[in-house]
């Protein structure tokens, strides 16, 4: 029973920082229309800023999330204006083309400046473990889901209850409409971009903590992110934690109760891509 | 008329020196955007300053970056034999990308000087080829000094040894062997398997527990220290020793809490108290302004000394020549004594180093120290650690 719950937990808790990632890329697919597979490398850019601010000037991690969110809402903001904004109306296919380059080009950017080296941070909370009953946890792990659930909540009553949200609502559900009732579609398209960023930004903040900066920590988050957002159905934000959850348990499963599973986790999240893809055309007529 | 004698004798004298210079184009093959490469490269630099500063002989090294990979390693050493037209190559670090090149370099046929590529599969590909010179102890050798630190671990009180092994060719090869002689040695043994990078172990912690392990071992790379460290205390796994072995450890890893006690095995670190080991923090320590614990260091500025030596014994470039006085080298290097000898399983015949060069650390206050064997052990083991 004990190993149960604890498996439940490990998996609910390891969806806190799945969501976080997944959110920002439905955000930017949601709104702006666009498949960023350079969300994960938003990501890392969060994870080295923490890890920067942290050598340099002995700023703790969780200190630095408000300036990494700047930092990361910039940095989407300017790929919006430079490089998005330009192929907002061209085919799919080449922005999808244009985002993965982007993602190569970051990942080796960063390969020049630090290195292909792994570097931690170090604080006095990454080992620290809450125990109850008969299971324990991390507080790393827990504080990642609190913020997650508390940015992501703060994102919901944005979009549900502010002017400036319904408006990005009303440009999710039609781009031309919004327009011709004096929304300004493309600042409402860089809001979204800057804070789809901005999300992987704190993220990856997040994983400096829990796991460590290198120019490719946020690949694999990338991936999981693609796998929840296709099970939430593209776009959809509030199908997103649902999601993360159900892939998060889904991990947490096969690599406790499967002999070897550890080896496993990482085709789960595309037996899940592959699942909810074929579930939906086998829904639709 | 005795001023104009002065400048000719002179200029007969740099004349003379000129010809009695050896000069030699080495070409370096290296990952240098790692740390490990990078510390490899400078200790090839350090190295091959010493030679040229002796006189007789003259290295030109010639750098590229081996990107860590097949698809960058191939084309560059193409380059170095085709472009460059170096007849002596300093490189493979990595096992995977050394065991791509194997093919390049029989079909260029330079004076191979390697400097890791552990892998038993390594020593298999290069079987034929006469020009190599390996310099890293074999994985056999790895395993042979890590099975010879359980005993010790064993004959101490430990009886059960989880494994977490990356799922990779890294992990994986060769695991069932390892489990087997643990076995043999009367362990107790649980192995599982983890995807790399992947920061999540929980799970797998989790099931460890009620196996109750003395000791984690874990082989994986360096991305995986810190989750490893931080999610055994999470699930309250409580092993006596969590022994790691990855390539190399994160930047920053000895500064962070979660490291300490925390073991592992390394061939050199600068603590190292031999005479050559000394002289060689020293003159690192000049050159490049702070001391390195990568054990690539003193393994390129190895390489580059016994070249040097070859190169002046043998008193020409020809690669040939230089390769059979390298093979009688025998010289005093910050691990012990280098010679070349047959691989133990006779595939290779230029073997430099074996088991014996390795050494057993742990994480005690911010900085790794030797602490097996007895000889070599600047501080006690802490065994059981606290995690």
């Amino acid at each position: 029973m004990d190993l149960l719950l604890q498996t439940l937990i490990n998996g609910i808790l390891a969806a806190g920082i799945y969501a976080l990632v997944a959110s920002g890329l439905a955000l930017a697919v949601g709104v702006v229309g666009i498949v960023n597979f350079a969300h994960g490398e938003f990501s890392m850019i969060g994870a080295f800023v923490s890890y920067l601010l942290f050598v340099g000037a002995g700023i703790d991690p969780i200190l630095s999330l408000g300036l990494a969110a700047i930092v990361l809402f910039l940095v989407g903001a300017i790929t919006y204006y430079g490089l998005i904004r330009p192929v907002l109306a061209a085919p799919e296919l080449n922005q999808m083309l244009l985002t993965f380059g982007l993602s190569v080009a970051l990942q080796n950017i960063a390969l020049l400046m630090f290195g292909a080296d792994t570097r931690v941070v170090s604080t006095s909370y990454q080992g620290a473990t809450i125990t109850l009953g008969g299971v324990s946890f991390g507080v790393p792990p827990f504080a990642a889901f609190v913020l997650s659930v508390g940015l992501l909540g703060a994102l919901y009553w944005f979009l549900g209850k502010t002017r400036l949200g319904f408006a990005v609502r009303a440009v999710a559900q039609n781009r031309l409409a919004p327009g011709l009732l004096g929304i300004e579609t493309q600042q409402i398209y860089l809001l979204a971009f800057g804070l789809s960023a901005a999300l992987a930004g704190i993220a990856g903040v997040m994983l400096s903590v829990m796991l460590y900066a290198s120019p490719t920590v946020g690949f694999a988050y990338t991936l999981k992110a693609f796998a929840i957002i296709v099970m939430a159905g593209l776009g959809n934000l509030r199908g997103v934690v649902p999601a993360a959850i159900v892939l998060a348990l889904a991990e947490a499963f096969v690599s406790t109760y499967v002999p070897g599973g550890g080896g496993w986790v990482e085709a789960v999240f595309f037996l899940v891509i592959f699942v909810a893809l074929t579930w939906r055309s086998w829904r639709l007529p | 008329m005795r001023k104009v004698l002065v400048v000719l004798l002179a200029v007969l004298g740099l004349a003379g020196l000129a010809l009695a210079q050896t000069t030699v184009r080495v070409g370096v093959l290296l990952p240098i955007s790692t740390v490990a490469g990078k510390a490899a490269l400078n200790g090839v630099q350090l190295g091959v300053d010493e030679v040229n500063a002796g006189g007789k002989v003259k290295i030109e090294l010639v750098v590229v970056d081996d990107g860590n990979t097949p698809a960058t390693a191939v084309p560059a050493l193409t380059k170095l034999m085709t472009v460059d037209r170096v007849d002596i190559v300093i490189g493979g670090l990595a096992s995977g990308v050394t065991f791509a090149l194997s093919g390049p370099v029989k079909q260029y046929n330079p004076l191979f000087l390697c400097i890791g590529a552990a892998s038993s599969v390594v020593e298999q590909a290069f079987s034929d080829y006469g020009r190599f010179f390996h310099y890293h102890p074999w994985d056999y050798h790895n395993v042979a000094a890590a099975l010879e630190f359980f005993k010790y671990l064993y004959d101490n009180g430990a009886r059960r040894v989880a494994i977490l092994y990356e799922d990779g060719p890294f992990g994986s090869a060769g695991i069932q062997t390892y489990r087997q002689q643990l076995q043999n040695q009367g362990y107790t043994v649980q192995a599982e398997p983890f995807k790399s990078g992947s920061g999540s172990f929980t799970a797998i912690l989790t099931r460890f527990k009620s196996f109750r392990p003395d000791i984690l071992y874990w082989i994986g790379y360096d991305v995986d220290a810190l989750p490893i460290a931080a999610q055994t205390r999470q699930v309250g796994l409580e092993p006596k020793l969590i022994y790691g072995a990855p390539p190399a450890w994160p930047l920053g890893f000895e500064k962070n809490s979660l490291s300490n006690d925390v073991a592992g095995m390394t061939a050199w670190l600068p603590s190292v108290a031999n005479t050559e080991s000394r002289r060689f923090v020293t003159q690192y320590r000049r050159k490049f302004g702070e001391v390195t614990d990568e054990y690539m260091a003193p393994m390129g500025y190895v390489i580059a000394q016994s070249l040097g030596k070859a190169v002046e014994a043998a008193n020409s470039a020809d690669k040939d020549r230089i390769a059979a006085e390298l093979a009688k080298v025998q010289m005093n290097t910050p691990f012990g004594p280098l010679s070349f000898k047959p691989s133990d399983t006779g595939r290779t015949r230029f073997q430099g180093f074996n088991q014996s060069i390795w050494l057993q650390f742990q994480y005690l206050e911010g900085s790794r120290r030797p602490v097996f064997p007895a000889s070599r052990a600047a501080r006690p083991l802490r065994f059981p650690g606290t995690y």
